[in-house]
């Protein structure tokens, strides 16, 4: 059985102080066996002002056990999956400690953003990247936060569009936004010179 | 989580309050410091156990979050450890005086939880050192008291109706009779019956006092404290270890497993705080105190108890893989010794045939030869009229037989004749006991 006391003072803790940490989390429905924890990008890297939602899966022993996370929001990064959000972060299998809460896990998702594993990756692909093409894999997350991890920000449909009607083909548009991360203005350039 | 983060007072941190009083309808209004709080249930801090590197969870959340099988590790700096250590009675009658109504609810609660699992934490009072009769090692709960009370406390440790009597003039509530409560279970009747008892005396207890947080060596003002295995405090300067033996208590004799212990920062911090001037005296002492001995002391523990651990008592990992090899000494997963709380027991395990409780009485080799005098870990109602039987460990060959897919009913037949005891694995300190059934095979 879950500890609900326990969750219920995570909630509180957790909620009180989320304007400065940049971390919230809420229960899906009554039960605590399920919640969503959201993140925001750190300051400086290519998930900057990206909001990423982690789906949290309570186990019965909890906290004996570490929650299951993963994220909802699609995101660029060689410890994420980038097919299905999938974390590869020690805190969260073998090296789980009941002390840890899980406003400290996220935190520690918050601080696997700004400081990525390639030597134990989630995803070889992105891992790939991120050794080999450094400046190509910051245009890709700053693309894929750009697109899936903004609320406000206008969408990249519309930035296609807004190109395309513009006279360039489609495919090259999109491709084009991917490798400048999102910025329309500089996606432009590019297409203008080259 | 770290030392600094947890010994916050709680003035710089409200919110804790707000979090106790928002989903505990019944709370009291104490204001509980937050270096007082556990780190795994994030309640007040019940019946703390103090692990060897000084950090304090409450009983159940230790014995939840301990290894059956492997070493176990602090929650907080992940030190390792093997021996589960007795619960520290300075500390729970400390909390208990300091949140006396914090406490009963907890205690409350959790004799409700204990219930439904069949299982039971140590009662930590007068009635649970009548089970002790033998003088040359008093019981946890007398060595509290009379740590200020007598001088030497071990030659003239007070008969249990002596304490009794010191215990409710402590209380200044001798008139406070239990309410006896009626529970089909005669156990549950009995363990109910004594938190109410120890509850009413402890309510009108003074304000904590000096003589609260005493030093069983100099029967002063603990200064850096540490705790040791059995649950006895000491002022880390005061801690002495004689040259060529184990680190063990000066006034239960116990030996100490788990290494130096370091300085309980929780309790030292809130001594510090609560007696500045006291504080201040002792720190004045200790540093005039020769180098010599307060340093050789400390750092001859340090050799001294790493040589001295014992073969036994230490890198159970290392007899792990001998263990998977099908050499080395016998690992009885889930299965701890009731007396030095060593978990798992490595080499020779003795089961008590005779003690009812569902969570069973086990020793290890030595304590078994040395001769348990106190309770079970689990307030079993241990005897020293009870026999014991050896058990044998789970061989690496049993578990392999177990996991072919084809057994012929030879082979189980065969063994089912050799299996002298009854299938038993609710093994002591085993909760979470995972081991398949022992099938005793000779």
């Amino acid at each position: 059985m879950v500890d609900c006391a326990r969750i219920q003072k995570e909630l509180v803790d957790c909620n009180k102080d989320k304007g400065i940490s940049g971390i919230s989390v809420t229960l899906d429905g009554d039960e605590f066996t399920h919640l969503t924890g959201t993140i925001t990008g750190p300051v400086g890297t290519p998930y900057e002002g990206g909001i990423f939602q982690i789906d949290i899966q309570m186990p019965g022993e909890y906290p004996f056990e570490p929650p299951k996370m993963r994220f909802l929001t699609k995101v660029w990064h060689p410890n994420i999956s980038s097919q299905n959000g999938a974390i590869c972060l020690d805190i969260l299998k073998d090296q789980w400690s009941p002390a840890l809460t899980l406003k400290t896990a996220l935190l520690s998702l918050q601080a696997l953003l700004s400081a990525p594993e390639p030597g134990d990756p989630q995803d070889a692909v992105v891992a790939q990247q991120y050794l080999r093409d450094y400046p190509t894999f910051a245009g890709t997350a700053r693309y894929w936060t750009e697109t899936f991890a903004k609320r406000s920000s206008m969408g990249i449909e519309e930035k296609v569009q807004k190109l395309v009607e513009m006279g360039f083909p489609d495919v090259l548009v999109r491709k084009t936004l991917e490798i400048v991360g999102g910025d329309e203005n500089m996606a432009l350039e590019k297409l203008c010179t080259g | 989580m770290d030392d600094k983060t947890q010994i916050k007072p709680v003035n710089d941190s409200p919110s804790l309050h707000e979090v106790q009083t928002l989903d505990d309808s019944s709370d009291e209004g104490e204001e509980i410091n937050e270096s007082f709080v556990c780190c795994i249930c994030l309640e007040l801090l019940h019946k703390p156990i103090v692990l060897a590197c000084g950090h304090i969870s409450c009983f159940w959340c230790v014995h939840h979050a301990m290894d059956f099988g492997r070493e176990s590790h602090c929650p907080i700096c992940r030190r390792e450890y093997n021996h589960f250590p007795s619960i520290c009675e300075l500390l729970h009658f400390l909390l208990l005086k300091m949140y006396p109504e914090t406490y009963r609810r907890r205690e409350k609660q959790l004799l409700e939880v204990e219930k439904t699992w069949g299982v039971f934490s140590p009662q930590l009072d007068l009635s649970s050192s009548c089970v002790n009769s033998d003088p040359k090692a008093p019981s946890p709960p007398t060595n509290f008291i009379s740590c200020h009370e007598t001088n030497s406390s071990v030659k003239t440790s007070p008969t249990p109706i002596e304490n009794s009597k010191k215990i409710v003039e402590l209380s200044h509530g001798g008139s406070a009779n239990s309410p006896v409560k009626s529970a089909e279970n005669s156990v549950i009747t009995k363990n109910a019956d004594i938190e109410e008892n120890t509850c009413l005396n402890y309510k009108a207890c003074k304000p904590v006092s000096i003589n609260d947080a005493l030093c069983i060596t100099c029967k002063q003002m603990l200064f850096q404290p540490v705790i040791l295995n059995c649950g006895h405090a000491y002022c880390e300067s005061c801690l002495e270890v004689p040259e060529n033996e184990a680190l063990s208590c000066q006034l239960c004799q116990f030996p100490h497993p788990n290494g130096f212990p370091k300085v309980c920062l929780v309790l030292d911090n809130f001594l510090e705080r609560e007696f500045p001037q006291e504080y201040a005296r002792r720190r004045d002492d200790v540093q005039h105190k020769p180098v010599c001995s307060q340093q050789g002391t400390a750092s001859s523990a340090c050799t001294a108890s790493s040589k001295k651990d014992g073969p036994l008592s230490s890198k159970i990992s290392q007899y792990y893989s001998e263990w998977m090899s099908g050499a080395g000494p016998d690992i009885h997963f889930g299965a701890g010794c009731d007396y030095c709380g060593m978990c798992p027991i490595v080499g020779e395990r003795y089961q008590c045939k005779d003690c009812v409780e569902s969570i069973g009485f086990d020793l290890c080799g030595s304590c078994y030869n040395t001769g348990s005098k106190r309770p079970g870990r689990f307030n079993q109602q241990h005897t020293e009229g009870h026999s014991f039987r050896q058990k044998k460990a789970l061989r690496l060959s049993d578990v392999t037989v177990r996991l072919l897919p084809v057994i012929s009913d030879d082979d189980l037949d065969s063994s089912d004749i050799l299996d002298e005891a009854p299938e038993d694995d609710s093994a002591a300190l085993g909760l979470l006991d995972e081991s398949p059934d022992d099938p005793e095979i000779f």
